[in-house]
């Protein structure tokens, strides 16, 4: 059981539990809520008493949106504030609807963004204005806030001088025109800049609360105020949430939840015991056994797959002695049998993964892997071609390296941020596999997250295992993760022409461009470099009783709760 | 007396001292970044402003000092994990809760365990003594997350007499008090019934029966208050672990305690929560050593303090 809690912690962004969705379902055509079009839900069944159970895994850290990174303040941020846009649901695909932003318009250039604000009030009755959203995005780049995601902010003008020059924040190109006129100006043109405003880093704050309450800003309720479909009346740490519903929301005719309770509940026995007492009217899981059992009754349980948007994989330190050659990268990068791997520690559950981008990521309606292939398979063919195995690649490396060319006189340091069963089971399926097709000596170093975490940033590891979930449906969300001014993941890697690439990409409107230019990138991380080991795609698998209806069944983001009801209760 | 209660707290108050130096350097000596949790790289001007915020930034020895200061003015700072939340705050919030649902496991374990103790230990070897037995092996031995997980199914999902978690009715408070229960009540009878065997074979007890008095009145009056002296030691014990929260039981029923801060802050290195549960559960437990060297003066006539007479 504990096992779950660490697993989460390591893997980060794994389960988006009740804030995510996507996929086909097949099941699931209820209508979608919130659109301009949908009148006040019509369609939907009504009658029975509007209420909705659900979990979180763990108590989210902070409902200031400045200061959040974590999965489960995000499931909240999301019903309780507002943004531009909104993500919305139309036949399995999302659209940007209007939020705060009834209509927008962009500059020929393609860099400046003009939003006109529509009417939406605050949970105290205030009115939303331009000057809100100026005061939260330059509150958010202020290195004083301790932003965790301000990267976010990147494609805004003046966000580099203030991030590496140490600029005033004040410069930061976001300019209130008027009262609900908000322009903001992009320092390149990005095509997805849209939907990088449905994060929750670009939603408002109110300054007048923010200095009344300092730093207990967003730490309860009654110290946070919110512009969203709901507000959150009841926060008790580690127990629950309540959320109602906010009747100075803009689109409230649209809401049809009135409340919702959230369960904290971090041991999935415990949930699947309130799922079966009928105390939650939702669950998640990926353990064979509660999914046959749910499978098995599908009148009490609407089934759900969905693949995440949130990849394994392994990485490798560029700056080793070993694993500073591309061909050793390669080696191990080839000789992993992911179906193999995702039978013997993930019972099947997920999608064996051969590209740095996953298979849900698409450019416009082009699904990127079906576009780019499956590049890894690809390179393992053209090696078996070539009457070759990984270990040729390897002792071919070795050589080059001057190292001889016995790979068992090598012992590589495999590094696991977890050290419950699941990740020995996984220390132990790896040291075995790549002891046997690549005849090295492997050892697994086991360390709870914060430790890990250390010896990845200060280089000081050889290989090593994490998760990561895109955020948004543009493969430069997963691709800038190896420009070489990131540093989320430290493999020391660095190449010009990729990184000129995906910079470039960013910009053109023309969609069959973007998309060669991104996979002319994934080439050089993959291809020709092999910085990375991509494993495989999580699956998420949700239950929901039928008399719910409307839920997100998007991979990226949640629709969250605005288009739900539960009008068909008994 | 008042000569020895004013060494006591003097020696009190240096054991305290002892342990908060002492956790303060080996918290800070744990590899790992507080900053991990948040999963991202940061900018380095961001991390720069938040370990300013948190005095991070200073040497080892000066965060010590002005931690020190802090905790005079018993401030013990804000939580590095979650962001604006006081660890004083949270420690005052979470802590009667464990405190209520552990206090009541506690009375009533500790009562049912006593009796169950006295009861096998007067039926030696015969069936109720067998009976307790096998019931205070199964108490101490099944793994706490398994009890829950049974009685969440046999009460809340088989039957439906019970929710299965939550927090907030008295309704709630039923299934961690059975399960926290049965752990006291296997741990009591246990010592309750050797105690008491013991105490059964003193020579007063032979002469108490020589001199004719009545079975009950050698129970009630001479072997019971000499029985207890080990019930009430660990009694005191585990009152002060009421307070530390229990934290399977508590996660696994959603119960805001604090035995959530107790484990996740060290994985997290959430400095000011480790030591500000540390702190309190210090205190917690020098001050309880202190009411029980009192309270055996009071029940064991062979403990005197030193001038005390």
């Amino acid at each position: 059981m504990r096992k779950t809690l660490s697993f989460l912690l390591a893997l980060v962004m794994l389960l988006s539990l009740a804030a995510c969705g996507g996929g086909n379902t097949p099941n699931n055509n209820a209508p979608q809520g919130g659109s301009q079009d949908n009148n006040n839900g019509s369609n939907q069944p009504s009658g029975g008493a509007q209420y909705y159970n659900t979990y979180l895994g763990t108590d989210p850290t902070s409902m200031d949106i400045s200061r959040i990174s974590d999965t489960y303040s995000t499931a909240i941020v999301t019903n309780v504030m507002e943004g531009l846009v909104r993500l919305g649901e139309e036949n399995g695909d999302y659209v940007m609807m209007p939020g705060d932003a009834q209509t927008w318009d962009l500059s020929d250039d393609g860099t400046v963004w003009t939003f006109h604000l529509g009417d939406n009030k605050w949970s105290d009755g205030e009115p939303v204005t331009a000057e809100q959203y100026v005061y939260s995005l330059k509150r958010s780049i202020d290195p004083e806030t301790g932003c965790p995601n301000d990267n976010f902010l990147s494609p805004i003008k003046g966000y580099n001088e203030i991030r590496n020059n140490g600029a005033d924040p004040d410069t930061l190109a976001v300019e209130a025109l008027d009262e609900k006129t908000l322009q903001i100006t992009l320092a390149y043109p990005m095509a997805s800049f849209l939907e990088m405003c449905s994060n929750s880093i670009y939603f408002p704050l109110r300054q007048d609360k923010i200095e009344e309450y300092g730093e207990k800003y967003g730490t309860e309720p009654e110290y946070t105020i919110f512009n969203g479909p709901y507000a959150m009346t009841e926060w008790v740490h580690n127990s629950s949430i309540t959320l109602t519903k906010n009747p100075h929301y803009w689109d409230a005719a649209n809401v049809q939840i009135e409340t919702v309770h959230y369960s904290i509940l971090g041991d999935s026995s415990t949930v699947y015991n309130a799922y079966d007492t009928g105390d939650l009217d939702y669950v998640s899981t990926s353990e064979a056994e509660w999914m046959d059992k749910y499978l098995s009754d599908p009148d009490n349980n609407d089934y759900n797959q969905i693949p995440s948007q949130t990849l394994a994989y392994s990485f490798y330190n560029t700056k080793d002695e070993l694993f500073q050659n591309a061909n050793i990268r390669k080696a191990f990068t080839l000789a992993m049998d992911r179906a193999e791997l995702n039978e013997m520690c993930f019972s099947g559950a997920n999608i064996p993964t051969f590209g740095w981008i996953n298979t849900t990521i698409s450019v416009g309606s082009t699904n990127f892997r079906e576009y780019a292939g499956d590049t890894i398979q690809e390179m393992i063919d053209e090696l078996t071609a070539q009457g070759k195995t990984p270990k040729d690649l390897l002792i071919q490396g070795m050589e080059e390296l001057g190292l001889g060319s016995d790979p068992s006189t090598l012992t590589v340091t495999f590094s696991l941020a977890g050290t419950d069963d699941w990740f020995r089971t996984y220390g132990e399926y790896l040291q075995q596999s790549y002891q046997s097709t690549l005849g090295i000596n492997m050892e697994i170093s086991f360390n709870d997250w914060a430790i890990f975490y250390d010896d990845v940033q200060n280089g000081n590891y050889q290989i090593a295992y994490m998760a990561w979930g895109a955020y948004y449906n543009d493969p430069y969300d997963m691709l800038s993760l190896f420009h070489t001014n990131n540093d989320a993941i430290m493999t020391g890697w660095s190449n010009a022409e990729y990184d000129k690439l995906v910079t470039e990409a960013l910009g053109v409107q023309d969609e069959a461009k973007r998309i060669e230019m991104y996979k002319q990138a994934e080439d050089i991380l993959l291809r020709e470099e092999c910085a990375v080991c991509p494993v495989l795609t999580f699956v998420s698998n949700y239950f929901y009783r039928p008399y719910v209806t409307g839920y997100s069944t998007l991979t990226f983001g949640s629709t969250g709760l605005k288009g739900m009801s539960t009008g068909a209760r008994p | 007396m008042a000569k020895y209660i004013v060494k006591r707290v003097l020696a009190m108050l240096l054991t305290l001292f002892v342990v908060v130096s002492l956790t303060f350097f080996l918290v800070h000596a744990i590899p790992g970044d507080p900053l991990a949790s948040m999963a991202k790289a940061l900018p380095q001007q961001t991390r720069e402003a938040y370990y300013a915020r948190y005095g991070l930034d200073k040497p080892v020895f000066e965060q010590y000092v002005l931690y020190m200061k802090n905790l005079l003015r018993l401030d013990l700072g804000s939580s590095l994990k979650f962001a604006g939340r006081s660890v004083g705050g949270t420690i005052a919030s979470t802590a009667p809760i464990s405190g209520l649902v552990g206090g009541i496991a506690l009375l009533i374990g500790t009562a049912v365990g006593v009796l169950l103790g006295i009861l096998a230990a007067l039926n030696k070897g015969k069936w109720p003594d067998q009976v307790i037995r096998v019931v205070a092996i199964l108490g101490t031995t099944i793994p706490v997350f398994v009890l829950i997980s049974l009685f969440q199914l046999f009460f809340a999902v088989k039957m439906g007499w019970l929710p299965s978690s939550g927090w907030g009715k008295p309704i709630h408070l039923v299934m961690p008090v059975m399960v926290m229960c049965i752990g006291t009540i296997a741990t009591y009878s246990r010592y309750v019934r050797t105690s008491m065997l013991e105490t059964l074979d003193q020579d007063y007890v032979l002469t108490a029966r020589a001199k004719g008095l009545s079975e009950f009145k050698i129970v009630t009056r001479h072997v019971l208050r000499n029985s207890l002296m080990p019930a009430v030691t660990i009694f005191v014990s585990s009152m002060v672990g009421i307070f530390t929260g229990a934290f399977i039981t508590e996660q696994m029923f959603s119960i805001p305690g604090i035995g959530f801060y107790y484990i996740t802050s060290i994985n997290q290195r959430d400095y000011t929560m480790v030591m500000g549960t540390t702190v309190f559960y210090a205190v917690l437990f020098i001050v309880m050593q202190m009411v029980l060297d009192i309270i055996y003066t009071l029940i064991d006539p062979r403990i005197r303090v030193a001038g005390g007479k």
